[in-house]
């Protein structure tokens, strides 16, 4: 095992970007290489050393043996863990954006919150977020239709817009509420918010299942309400209570799956 | 008619065929009555281009000009004007070249190049209007047509978002809704007039029927016409506040004409969900030509805004917001765009060239661009000029100095010079070429210094 | 500047030059017999060495592309590279930025692509992209075949009009040659619908792709362009289309060819998407016989194949209606352009694979038609880039070509679904091409049906336009060696342009402008001043853009080759 530490000097206005510091790149590296490296900022590389101490123990002898911590506020640190393939990392302070973007493996632990995009195009690993994420968490790159489709991302604040956009695989928890058009153009996948949802989950989905056990303010028209389910298995998982079971987005001949809350959601009951 | 202005009859000469460097129509048909080297009358354009094309000389950026010490904004000449830009730019860390809209693509690939060779980030306004109409069309697709094909054919006009009346006044006139077309030979008569918007706008009392539908209700509404249209009987009573039986007459109504065309402002790009309203609208308009022929448009605002999405787009694969930082180029809504990198506060030095930065753009990001260096390249003083602290006056393009765009279409127009600009001013083209050769220079001169 | 190749293993199938060892001399840019002392040695012994490669079909340039790329920057993403001294940054898969299209085109070995579709009212935006595509020529094609003008021309069958307009606009447009597209196909999807067959007229024109097809033939005969006529047939993509093109040729048989320096009347373009048998994708088989053997059995037509290359690509074509065909049967975004009076288009991304049975059948069409055809001087390598694939996989085409053992081994390993040998004959071909086959038909053979006289041959006179490849032809078996092959392609060891080295060893390390070549007929002015008199009260009235504005000045070709051609000669 090797626990590589950063902690933070000083900040800076304008972003890094840390895509060249992930576990697979950096687990033969000793204290002399982080010294030499200069890290990206704008258009020009600065020393890693003006904004970190960094401390290296142990050794590794692949990725998976590295564990990374990282100490201080890294609101301006762009791309942690951009397509890890193994390892740890575990950010003691909030992230910025792209945190866990493109991960193949292996996992990150945010003690604080994460900027957009976080677990965009995420194919396997776990991200856990213990604060709340802004926009667009595990979608897919723009343009594309194929998002996330492996791995885990687990938010324990709230989630903003746009969750799981284009989501093709992979699961996502929210423990806290949603905002507008969760699991848009989703066509599989898993994504399950214990908290409220303000508007429009589903919107042009076309496959997967979206459990919300909070209340939802407003469903689309797309959305074809089927049965009330007790205790349902939905993706390989054991559900207890009731739940309303709705099928769309018809709009585009979706067979997507959205449950809700029965109790809590009594007055979208047709 | 209160406003009526009687005809102009004292001029020299006339230039036909002059086209408008105004909105996103790019009028073609422009006559410009010429006395003393001046525009003094123009033909044909509607107020806003009429306007605009008899600048107002008192507004004229005439001389190079660099904020001293003192705060104040002092004349130079063109050469320690240049210098002083190029130096702000080579050593900037977080360069945004903004703007492009209102000039020529002549100009931008002097642009390309120097935020090429330096890593900047090269926007334009699609940022701040547009941006969430290119979102969606990258999402859910881009079925368009230029507006010849709506003029000759379509028998519905629906505008949704966009009160065209006052945003692009010959639109309706010259393309859609007016103009005798080929298989449309009684033009307005043949035609069907839709608009989509909660406010009763010019355009809604212009049309034969208006849909108000309630403010943030774009996508529930849209959603629900594409439910009917595959068949559901909808549930609610009523949808985003309008009744469910006017949404399924208008769904029905729009697959029994021959030729539809969408037309969306602002206004749908700009509310609660964004960018899907524009994405479900396509995909409704995708779904309508199972039935029959629709088509759709942004209603792009200035004349090159969408010259520049194209010229981007060639040359390097992304339309806006480009991000050349780490030596090739980088395309990422939040993240490589100007509004995004100015409320972040990363911008250093900002570069505006023909556009206004101010008008739109939220608080944090104008208290950010009076914080840091700002060069301006305009032909007009404004709001970017107090900010600025370097000042280069550019010349006028379609009037001054020919330059080619883009209409909202994507129709390429050459835009002719009529008329010599002012001797101290300088064509875009020359001051960005400028800029680029002098910052190469100071890159060539730190290069030797490294390599010693 | 002298130059010598020296020791080369020589590929010029217009000269009757296969394989021979021997110095290839240029000097000033061209091609000569001869040089001096000084000469600078190029040591290529025992390497191949062909006339730069030409692409007789593919869409680089233009507003299709552009759509594509903005609205696909998931594709753009795909081929970012980092810039360097010389070069600027790429970007894009099935549709890279012109710099890129640039770049990967001259790697290869290649020197001039035809542009295949220019809507006229857009060609400003054509010449501006080819102008920021460095290294290579680009040949404008100009879309003619649901003109609301030609289309009444041809319903009245005034053929000496119809040429003069096409001089006017071909002039106007600055392109080089007629291109023809699902004639009256893309009128009809105006109002979005389709013709089916020859025979189907458009809506309210009263005109048939036949009389459309024919006329514009005529008139490109009595003019005696470079080109033929360069037909893009009814039906594309639509199982059990191949009577179509079978008619489609038959209807051109009977016209007389006035060209000396082309062989035929008409250019059967993508063919493959041209080849289907069968009533649905259901029963869908191949239908390369028929094309085949029409092409064996007459001379008035070339074709080029249209190879699917098995990869996520971008389809773009001025058939309109089959692209939101396509869409439909995808459900992936769709994207459409008409450009008024003059055509259409459609854009869809596609993701052919191997295990899909109908991809598999395609792909196993296109491999037939190359094989079947025994003339390579009828046959060219295209793959429609970037429709059945991008371009950069030539090398890859050409590798399958070589061998058939690697055609069997894809079959027998399941990298393509059984449908290509239930459905095909392609199994029980065992056609392999040589070294000079290839040299023909992506060289000796596009440079012939275009007529050009200065490239696509080593003949002292013409352009050094010189590719050399790190293959020794005596040492080495195609048929086992498909990856050699295929890389040894991919990347020249030189390429020359007009006696410049712009590719060594695979990297590029000059970048020069490119060229633009047009088409200018001189002797139809009567003509065409008659055309303008009837023409200009219609476009003043439906066009929305002012006669003045809407040719492409001569500022938008900076650096122009035009043939001048004295119609009727
Ligand atoms: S509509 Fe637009 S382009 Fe036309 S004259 Fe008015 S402002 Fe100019
Ligand atoms: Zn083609």
């Amino acid at each position: 095992m090797k626990t590589i530490t950063f902690n933070q000097k000083k900040t800076s206005q304008i972003a890094l970007e840390f895509d060249e510091l992930i576990p697979d790149e950096v687990y033969s590296w000793e204290k002399a290489d982080f010294e030499k490296y200069m890290v990206p900022i704008g258009n020009s590389r600065f020393p890693l050393t003006d904004y970190f101490d960094i401390e290296v123990e142990g050794s590794a002898e692949s990725p998976e043996e590295i564990k990374m911590i990282l100490n201080g506020d890294y609101g301006r640190v762009k791309y942690i863990g951009t397509k890890m393939g193994a390892g740890e990392i575990i950010v003691n302070g909030p992230v910025d954006l792209h945190c866990g973007s493109q991960m193949k493996g292996g996992s990150i632990l945010v003690n604080g919150d994460a900027e957009s995009y976080a677990g965009r195009e995420m194919e396997g690993g776990s991200l856990t977020i213990m604060g709340n994420t802004r926009e667009f968490c595990g979608c897919s790159y723009i343009g594309d239709w194929r998002g996330m489709n492996g791995g885990t991302i687990t938010i324990h604040g709230n989630a903003g817009k746009q969750l799981g956009e284009c989501l093709s695989g992979g699961s996502i928890y929210v423990k806290g509420d949603c905002d507008i058009l969760a699991g848009i153009h989703m066509t599989k996948g898993f994504i399950q918010i214990d908290g409220d949802v303000t508007r429009w989950p589903g919107g042009q989905m076309k496959n997967g299942d979206i459990v919300i056990n909070g209340e939802l303010g407003r469903l689309l028209e797309g959305f074809v309400q089927q049965e009330i389910v007790e205790n349902p298995e939905i993706d390989g998982k054991d559900f207890s209570g009731k739940y309303i079971k709705y099928t769309g987005d018809i709009a585009l001949n979706g067979k997507g799956r959205l449950w809700l809350d029965a109790e809590k959601n009594r007055h979208l009951l047709y | 008619m209160a406003n009526y202005e009687p005809p102009v009859t004292d001029y020299e000469s006339i230039v036909e065929n002059c086209t408008c460097a105004f909105c996103g129509c790019n009028c073609d048909d422009l006559d410009y009555l010429i006395k003393d080297g001046h525009v003094v009358g123009v033909r044909h354009a509607c107020r806003l281009g009429a306007s605009k094309i008899m600048e107002d000389m008192d507004q004229r950026l005439l001389v190079p000009m660099i904020r001293g010490e003192d705060g104040e904004l002092a004349e130079t000449d063109w050469d320690s004007a240049l210098d002083k830009a190029a130096e702000l730019i080579a050593g900037a860390v977080r360069p945004i070249f903004y703007g492009w809209s209102e000039t020529s693509i002549e100009t931008m690939h002097h642009g390309l190049e120097l935020g090429e060779l330096v890593g900047a980030v090269l926007d334009n306004q699609a940022t701040i209007c547009h941006g969430p109409s290119l979102q969606a069309v990258q999402n859910a697709g881009y079925p368009i047509s230029t507006l010849g094909e709506v003029k000759n054919r379509a028998d519905m006009c629906l505008y949704t978002g966009s009160n065209a009346m006052n945003s692009h006044p010959r639109h309706m006139a010259r393309y859609s809704t007016f103009p005798r077309g080929y298989f449309r030979p009684r033009g307005r008569f043949d035609r069907t007039v839709v608009t989509l918007d909660p406010k009763y706008s010019d355009t809604a009392k212009m049309s034969d029927i208006w849909v108000g539908f309630e403010q943030n209700g774009d996508y529930e509404f849209y959603n629900a016409i594409r439910a009917v249209l595959k068949g559901k009987k909808l549930q609610k009573e009523f949808i985003s506040g309008i009744p469910k039986e006017d949404v399924e007459e208008l769904a029905e109504a729009m697959k029994n004409v021959q030729f539809g065309a969408l037309f969306f402002g602002l206004g749908l790009t700009h509310t609660l969900s964004k960018q899907r309203n524009i994405d479900i609208a396509i995909q409704m308009v995708a779904d309508l030509n199972s039935y029959t022929k629709w088509i759709l448009m942004p209603m792009r605002g200035h004349f090159n805004v969408n010259g520049f999405n194209i010229f981007m787009a060639f040359e390097t694969g992304f339309p806006y917001g480009v991000d050349f930082a780490r030596g090739y180029q980088r395309y990422m809504n939040g993240e490589t765009n100007t509004i995004d990198l100015l409320t972040r506060k990363e911008c250093d030095v900002f570069m505006v060239i023909a556009a206004d930065p101010g008008a739109h753009y939220p608080g944090g990001a104008v208290k950010h661009l009076a914080e840091i260096p700002v060069i301006q390249v305009d032909i007009h003083w404004g709001p970017s000029t107090e900010i600025a602290d370097v000042v280069l006056p550019g010349s006028f393009v379609g009037v001054e100095v020919g330059g080619t765009s883009y209409r909202m279409d994507g129709v390429p127009i050459w835009m002719k010079k009529a008329i010599d600009k002012p001797e101290t001013c300088r064509d875009d083209e020359w001051i960005i070429k400028e800029i680029l050769e002098r910052v190469k220079k100071i890159k060539a001169e730190q290069g030797a210094l490294a390599s010693k | 500047m002298e130059y010598v190749l020296k020791n080369g293993i020589v590929y010029d199938p217009a000269n009757k030059v296969a394989g021979e060892k021997k110095d290839v001399m240029f000097k000033d840019g061209k091609i000569v017999d001869s040089v001096s002392a000084d000469a600078k040695v190029l040591d290529v012994t025992d390497k191949i060495v062909m006339p730069a490669g030409i692409d007789p079909h593919a869409h680089v340039a233009g507003p299709k592309l552009v759509v594509g790329r903005i609205y696909r920057p998931e594709d753009s993403r795909k081929g970012v590279t980092h810039k360097t001294d010389i070069l600027r940054s790429e970007s894009g898969f099935s549709i890279p930025s012109c710099p890129s299209t640039g770049y990967r085109y001259s790697r290869m070995g290649y020197g001039t692509v035809v542009e295949a579709a220019v809507p006229p009212l857009e060609a400003k935006h054509t010449h501006e992209e080819i102008n920021s595509t460095p290294n290579l020529d680009i040949v404008p094609l100009s879309l003619f075949g649901n003109n609301w003008f030609v289309l009444q021309y041809a319903k009245q069958n005034q053929i000496e009009d119809l040429a003069g307009f096409i001089a006017a606009w071909l002039r106007l447009a600055k392109c080089y040659g007629v291109k023809i597209v699902n004639p009256c196909g893309s009128e009809a999807w105006g109002w979005g619908m389709n013709v089916h067959g020859l025979d189907d007229p458009a809506p309210y024109w009263d005109v048939t792709g036949r009389e459309v097809v024919t006329a514009l033939a005529k008139a490109n005969e009595m003019l005696g362009l470079p080109h033929s006529v360069h037909v893009h047939p009814n039906d594309l993509g639509h199982p059990g289309n191949y009577p179509t093109t079978v008619s489609t040729m038959e209807a051109l048989k009977d016209i007389e060819k006035n060209s000396t320096v082309r062989g035929q009347t008409m250019h059967l373009t993508h063919a493959q998407f041209h080849a289907y048998g069968g009533t649905s994708w259901r029963d869908a088989d191949s239908g390369a016989d028929y094309i085949a053997d029409y092409v064996n059995n007459n001379d008035h037509v070339t074709i080029d194949v249209g190879q699917v290359t098995l990869d996520e690509t971008t389809t773009m074509t001025a058939d309109a209606p089959m692209e939101f065909d396509l869409y439909k049967l995808s459900g992936l975004k769709w994207a459409n352009k008409d450009v008024e009076l003059e055509t259409a288009a459609g854009i869809v991304p596609v993701i052919y694979s191997g295990k899909a049975p109908v991809n598999s059948l395609q792909w196993a069409i296109g491999l037939e038609l190359f094989l079947k055809v025994n003339d390579p001087w009828k046959v060219c390598l295209t793959t429609d880039h970037p429709n059945a694939g991008p371009f950069i996989r030539y090398p890859r085409i050409i590798s399958w070509l070589m061998s058939n053992e690697r055609r069997q081994e894809m079959m027998d390993n399941r990298e393509v679904h059984p449908w290509s040998h239930r459905r095909t004959s392609l199994a029980s071909l065992e056609r392999e091409y040589d070294f000079n086959e290839i040299a023909t038909i992506t060289r000796a053979g596009p440079a012939k049906i275009y007529g050009f006289q200065d490239r696509g041959a080593l003949t002292p006179g013409f352009n050094a336009d010189i590719a050399v490849f790190d293959i020794n032809p005596n040492d080495i078996d195609p048929s086992r060696n498909h990856e050699a092959i295929e890389k040894g392609f991919s990347s020249a060891m030189y390429t020359i342009k007009d006696g410049e080295i712009l590719v060594k060893d695979g990297e590029i390390v000059k970048v020069v402008k490119s060229h633009t070549l047009w088409t200018d007929v001189k002797g139809m002015e009567e003509q065409e001043k008659r055309v303008m008199d009837r023409v200009m009260p219609d476009f003043t009235k439906y066009y929305t853009i002012k006669f003045e504005n809407y040719q492409v000045h001569d500022k938008y070709l900076p650096n122009p080759i035009v043939t001048e051609v004295q119609a009727g000669k």
